[in-house]
């Protein structure tokens, strides 16, 4: 018997930290990131695009990185990641030949291991910060990351 | 029993936190100790653990209401 909570994280960071969660995130779905003058063939023909913007998240102003983006494909779909004028992360999808749905539900998909790496970074600083101790850690066949923790 | 937490973190970046072997409210300290890193709490489920701690002392005082004249 337990006390269970259920949280919805909550994105609060400055861009070097949403860098770090894009780039550790994106490769466990294929993604890898571009520089984005080299893909220009992209655009060849105009692609199919859509904008996610991701509520519960705000990038901290910072003296550099607010104007930055991040850039990443797979197999002809480009994902940029940026800060948009509210200061909430935003992610524009893009791809010939595929569906704003389709690319929706990639984008959707990139969100959430984005969202999980940030969270997962978070707490298991905060855990060592407070001198915890973690017995163990595992990741499931779904992707769900496990941690146990003792010393409370 | 040793006093834990799981931490579980969803593909999604939903995290569910259960206390295992923390008794009272010290168990919703811990969990809510989590909630406070992550974000905001969308639920909570308080199980016989929660309330073991506060069942002792009520019958404690019951005991010792009785006994007095």
């Amino acid at each position: 018997m337990s006390t269970v909570l259920v949280i919805t994280p909550l994105i609060i960071a400055n861009w070097s930290v949403i860098s770090a969660a894009v780039l550790g995130a994106v490769g466990t779905l294929g993604f890898t990131a571009v520089a984005e003058a080299l893909h220009d063939d992209l655009h060849e023909t105009r692609p199919t695009r859509t904008e996610i913007d991701i509520e519960d998240s705000e990038i901290l102003e910072a003296a550099a990185g607010t104007d930055q983006q991040i850039v990443v494909e797979r197999d002809g779909v480009r994902a940029v990641f940026s800060r948009d004028a509210r200061g909430a992360l935003r992610l524009c999808m893009e791809g010939k030949g595929h569906s704003k749905s389709q690319l929706q539900q990639i984008g959707e998909e990139l969100i959430g291991r984005v969202t999980q790496q940030y969270v997962y970074h978070r707490v298991v600083t905060e855990l060592q910060e407070k001198n915890k101790v973690i017995v163990s850690e595992e990741v499931s066949a779904d992707r769900t990351v496990k941690i146990r923790v003792r010393n409370w | 029993m040793a006093e834990e937490l799981e931490i579980e973190i969803s593909p999604t970046g939903q995290v569910t936190v259960r206390t295992i072997g923390i008794k009272g409210a010290k168990c919703l300290d811990a969990a809510e100790f989590i909630a406070r890193i992550v974000g905001h709490e969308q639920s909570r489920e308080l199980t016989s653990e929660y309330y073991e701690a506060e069942l002792q002392v009520q019958q404690h005082l019951n005991i010792r209401n009785r006994q007095s004249p």
